[in-house]
């Protein structure tokens, strides 16, 4: 039986090839996407899943009131966390803090130097997360004060010899902390391709520890980010209602309340708003994975209206086996082979696009994907081709063999209006789908231009950003001067973190005047340079900024604009503050500038004038001269730093990288709203080469009495169009409404206007259009005599 | 006894109308007959010859077929009996264009539960029967009408049904083809086959043993 209903397949490819071959571009090209966001997804979801702690495995957040009415996150952590975490809290098998190195340190041995990320984590740290080790005891290999494990890739690529460099010394420097010392390698890790971190080195937390100051200890300082292994059976939701208050019982100034957040979720999860872990990653990953089923849903429609509406050439067959003893059943059976086996033609096609592909698609996910060759995926694969034929061949199936057998062979289609409907529902649905696609990706890139053209308070262009490390470790000042000299340097500074990621907070500060709620205020804090405000464009509100001033001169600070508001100061200048530690008068306000990415608010700000822990260096050049200066700094750099690659970055450019998963989103949409509409159309053309056949006699016998062409191209295409307009009506409000909930996240986002939406709805429109009139016009044009003689 | 009809009744409403297709038809067959029906286009022998064949319901009456009600069966019931018994002929012969005789002889067998090689040989035996084994890989596009028609008549006969139904099964072939097929038809029915077709022609009436007249869905 199957056999034979395989023959009867091939048979009608060859005989209806443009049919097949509709569904066949609409089915693989659907397929083939469907495939590709299943590997991003696939990708995504696998992310921090191999540690074998995952269960138990948690991050320590914060959460602190902004005193704007909802809750910030911060996963910082004071270091004293450890120690209570480790002896009071009973349901907390180990903890470990990790203090992250800003930027790149060196690594150095005897004849190599390479810049590298890593951290100093506490003793347990390999025991939490299943870093494999390829050499080293996990208990032990951070245990001393100066050992190091470092990375399979830094061991091949700093010592050449063979086996594990396991024993030998390396020296180690950052400038932002101070460090500079030599470390004995006790240790090497490997890190999975699913892990989401990445880094080339791992210090002892006691290093870091013993480079701070006592001072700096206590729970209003926070640092490191802290993790925490749960014992089995502890139950998170109330585990964290016990555990919230434990930073307010130890620091009854502190405003901070804690929270557990499962590691291994933060990854897709990775937007906190008010204190809720929500969105992020798993939004997109979401969305893509609608938006690619969608798409294959078009493709089945596709397949349904073509074969529907070329039931007429089947029927008989249908009525001829009826009559020779045929059962519904059998028949149905017979169509859902055709759609399956058409599916999993369609699929193998997808399989070698996908592979022939894949490299493109990595690039634009930012992603090493793989196709791996695996039973489990095949099985996947195949569920999937089965599933789409069986979907695709259900209402042509049944649609298909509910007639009866006697009417069939009379030749007569009873043509009930509700499979009209139906088709033309299922026509609506496709452009609604396509044009709601259309509207996303107009909107998201419209609203992606509009942050990056935002005005941000300061001038992001013609910066470079140089990481502080090695030379200018102790000669900052001095480069900086001579950066100066070159002539197409206009100015030049430092500051504490950098443009985009300004993380370092402080709290309880105390001003005359304070109401009670300010003294929750969290401060944005950073040490910048004395020239930090003019060479990043930032206006003055009031008063001075720091020019001329001599850097750690801890008796000054200079706030935003909405700090001084919220403060609630009158005449902020003059007004002096107690921020634990110094008193500090403030000697300017400065105009409010965004950091961090637009889906924040301005938060309260503090700039203060010192020179330590500075990690970027900034030197603004003059357009039009970039080439000359950078070469000029190029020299400059190599004179501080010899034999060291001269490292930078443009700040605008920095600035885009915020916004890259966005980027990325918008661009992979931007190909599924494209091929949305494609199979859309093609679907459409396959409908309107069919009724302009099937009306050829109508339109001829219309002109015969008098039908001008136009008029006959009307009646023919305006059915169509009637159904994308349909579409457009029902999806715009639904797109308005989409588009404001996605946009609602940012705190600077583009107003919406109605023609977005109506021009998202028009391109769709006129690509419909297009594809409906050329067959339309051929029918029309057609001689009366013709299509008669062929009766 | 083969079958009986016992004041059989079909109409269709239109307009808030009743038009009557059949009116009070009663008859009889038994096995082995050879029975024509005619009457002017339009007077409801095809209606007839469906219902007949249970390809198409009725309003009123009763129909026994083989000691069984077919008015009261269920579909599925009624279906098998169909399968088993009945053998419809066309005027248009329905083969299926996509098939070749071969297989347009075989579909009959796949939806009963014949094996494959059983299949074969009863394949085999009606080409050879209709001496048509020479042709049994062309398309039915390539055949002339008559041929067609005997291949019509060789898958209706080729699950031995006890009845063959026959619309106008000359109505498309000139009248040399004509005559062949009413031969063949005489030959069937010595051996055993009942059948009941509808003509126009006198000639091909003769062939039969009994004539029933229709006239605006009513027997005269
Ligand atoms: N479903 C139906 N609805 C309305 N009228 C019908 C229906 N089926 C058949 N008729 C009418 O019933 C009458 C009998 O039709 P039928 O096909 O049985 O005639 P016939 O005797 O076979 O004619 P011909 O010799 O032309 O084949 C015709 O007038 C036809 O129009
Ligand atoms: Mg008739």
């Amino acid at each position: 039986m199957l056999k034979n209903h395989i023959r009867l397949f091939l048979r009608n490819i060859s005989r209806d090839k443009s049919t097949f071959f509709i569904n066949l571009v609409g089915l693989s090209s659907s397929l083939t996407c469907v495939l590709l966001v299943f590997l991003w997804v696939k990708d995504e979801v696998v992310k921090d899943q191999f540690h074998a702690n995952k269960e138990q495995l948690y991050q320590v957040f914060r959460h602190v009131p902004n005193g704007q009415g909802s809750l910030n996150t911060y996963q910082s952590n004071s270091s004293l966390m450890l120690t209570t975490l480790q002896q009071e809290v009973p349901e907390v098998e180990q903890a470990v803090a990790v203090f992250r190195i800003n930027g790149n340190a060196m690594l150095q041995t005897e004849d190599k130097k390479l810049a590298s990320t890593g951290f100093f984590a506490s003793e347990d740290y390999f025991k939490l997360f299943s870093f494999p080790l390829l050499a080293g005891d996990m208990n032990t290999v951070l245990r001393d004060v100066n050992s190091v494990v470092i990375s399979k890739e830094m061991a091949e690529n700093l010592f050449e010899s063979e086996g594990f460099p396991v024993g030998k010394s390396l020296i180690i420097k950052n400038g932002e902390d101070g460090l500079e010392d030599v470390f004995t390698i006790n240790g090497i890790f490997e890190i999975p391709k699913n892990s989401s971190q990445d880094f080339d080195f791992v210090l002892s937390y006691k290093k870091f520890l013993q480079n701070r100051d006592i001072n700096d200890i206590h729970w209003g300082s926070n640092s490191s980010s802290m993790y925490a292994l749960l014992k089995t059976g502890v139950g998170i939701e109330s585990f964290n209602s016990k555990i919230e208050d434990l930073i307010k019982k130890k620091d009854s100034e502190n405003q901070a309340s804690v929270f557990f957040g499962l590691y291994a979720d933060n990854y897709l999860k990775n937007r906190f708003v008010n204190g809720k872990k929500s969105g992020g990653r798993i939004t997109y990953v979401i969305l893509l994975s609608i938006v690619a089923l969608f798409i294959l849903i078009i493709a089945c429609i596709n397949f349904m209206n073509l074969s529907t509406a070329k039931a007429t050439k089947r029927i008989k067959e249908i009525g001829v086996k009826k009559v020779v003893g045929a059962e519904k059943s059998s028949l149905i059976f017979q169509f859902l082979t055709e759609s399956v086996l058409l599916a999993c033609f369609s699929m193998i096609v997808a399989y070698a696009m996908v592979a022939l592909i894949l490299p493109w698609f990595s690039n634009i996910t930012g992603k090493q994907l793989e196709f791996p060759f695996s039973i489990s995926l095949i099985l996947v694969i195949a569920g999937i081709a089965v599933v789409t034929g069986l979907i695709s061949g259900s209402y042509p199936a049944f649609y298909l063999t509910k007639f009866k057998a006697i009417s069939v062979l009379k030749g007569k289609l009873p043509t009930s209006s509700g499979d009209h409907v139906i088709r033309k529902g299922l026509v609506i649905f496709q452009f609604s789908i396509s044009i709601l696609l259309i509207v996303a990706v107009s909107i998201i890139y419209m609203q992606l231009d509009f942050i990056q053209s935002k005005n941000l308070g300061y001038n992001k262009d013609n910066i470079i950003t140089i990481e502080r490390q090695d030379g200018l470790v102790n000669n900052m000042e001095t480069f900086l001067e001579e950066a100066r000299m070159i002539p197409g340097v206009v100015n030049a500074s430092y500051m504490q973190g950098d443009m985009t990621n300004f993380s370092n907070s402080s709290s309880n500060h105390r001003w005359p005047g304070q109401s009670e709620e300010s003294k929750k205020f969290t401060f944005r804090h950073a040490h910048v340079g004395p020239d930090f405000i003019e060479t990043m464009g930032i206006e003055m509100k009031e008063g001075r900024s720091y020019i001329n001033e001599v850097p750690n001169n801890n008796s000054k600070i200079i706030l935003n604009e909405t700090a001084v508001e919220l403060m609630g100061l009158e005449n902020p200048i003059g007004t002096v503050i107690d921020m634990r530690g110094p008193n500090r008068e403030i000697i300017g306000v400065v105009k409010d500038f965004n950091i961090q990415s637009l889906y924040d608010e301005i938060t309260p700000m503090a700039l203060v004038c010192r020179s330590e822990w500075i990690s970027t260096l900034l030197v603004k050049i003059k357009a039009g001269e970039e080439k000359k200066t950078i070469a000029a700094l190029t020299q400059l750099f190599e004179k501080f730093n010899p034999g060291l690659p001269f490292d930078f970055d443009f700040l605008d450019a920095q600035y885009e990288q915020l916004y890259l998963s966005e980027q990325r989103v918008a661009s992979l949409s931007k190909y599924l709203a494209g091929l949305a509409i494609l199979i859309s159309c093609l679907g459409l053309f396959g409908l309107v080469t069919f009724t302009a056949q099937l009306r050829k006699k109508e339109v001829s016998i219309r002109k015969v009495l008098g039908q001008t062409t136009s008029q006959a191209f009307m009646m023919l295409s305006s059915e169509f169009v009637k159904l994308v307009m349909a579409a457009m009506v029902i999806t715009l409000p639904i797109a308005y409404l989409m588009a404001n909930d996605w946009l609602s996240d940012f705190a600077y986002r583009i107003p919406l206007r109605i023609w977005y939406f109506l021009g998202a709805g028009c391109t769709a429109l006129i690509i419909a259009m297009f594809t409906v009139a050329g067959q339309s016009l051929m029918a029309a044009k057609s001689s009366p005599a013709n299509a008669l003689r062929q009766e | 006894m083969l079958l009986q009809l016992k004041n059989i009744f079909k109409w269709v409403n239109s307009g808030g109308q009743r038009i009557f297709l059949l009116k009070d038809i009663n008859f009889e067959v038994s096995e082995g007959e050879f029975i024509s029906i005619m009457g002017p286009s339009g007077s409801g022998k095809s209606t007839l010859l469906n219902v007949i064949g249970m390809l198409d319901g009725f309003d009123e009456g009763e129909y026994h077929f083989l000691d069984e009600s077919v008015h009261s069966l269920k579909e599925k019931h009624r279906s098998n009996l169909y399968k088993e018994y009945i053998g419809f002929v066309f005027q248009s012969y329905h083969l299926l264009d996509d098939l070749t005789v071969k297989e347009n002889l075989e579909m009959p067998l796949l939806y009963k539960k014949y094996s494959s090689s059983e299949r074969k040989a009863k394949v085999a035996d009606m080409l050879d029967r209709f001496n048509i084994v020479g042709k049994k890989d062309l398309f039915p596009a390539q055949l002339s009408g008559g041929q067609q028609q005997l291949v019509g008549i060789a898958r209706a006969l080729i699950s031995n049904p006890k009845l063959i139904l026959a619309d106008e099964p000359t109505g498309n072939l000139n009248s040399k083809q004509g005559e062949e097929i009413m031969e063949l038809f005489k030959k069937l029915n010595d051996e055993g086959v009942t059948i009941i077709q509808v003509t126009h022609s006198e000639k091909n009436a003769a062939y039969g043993s009994r004539v029933i007249n229709l006239l605006d869905g009513r027997m005269i």
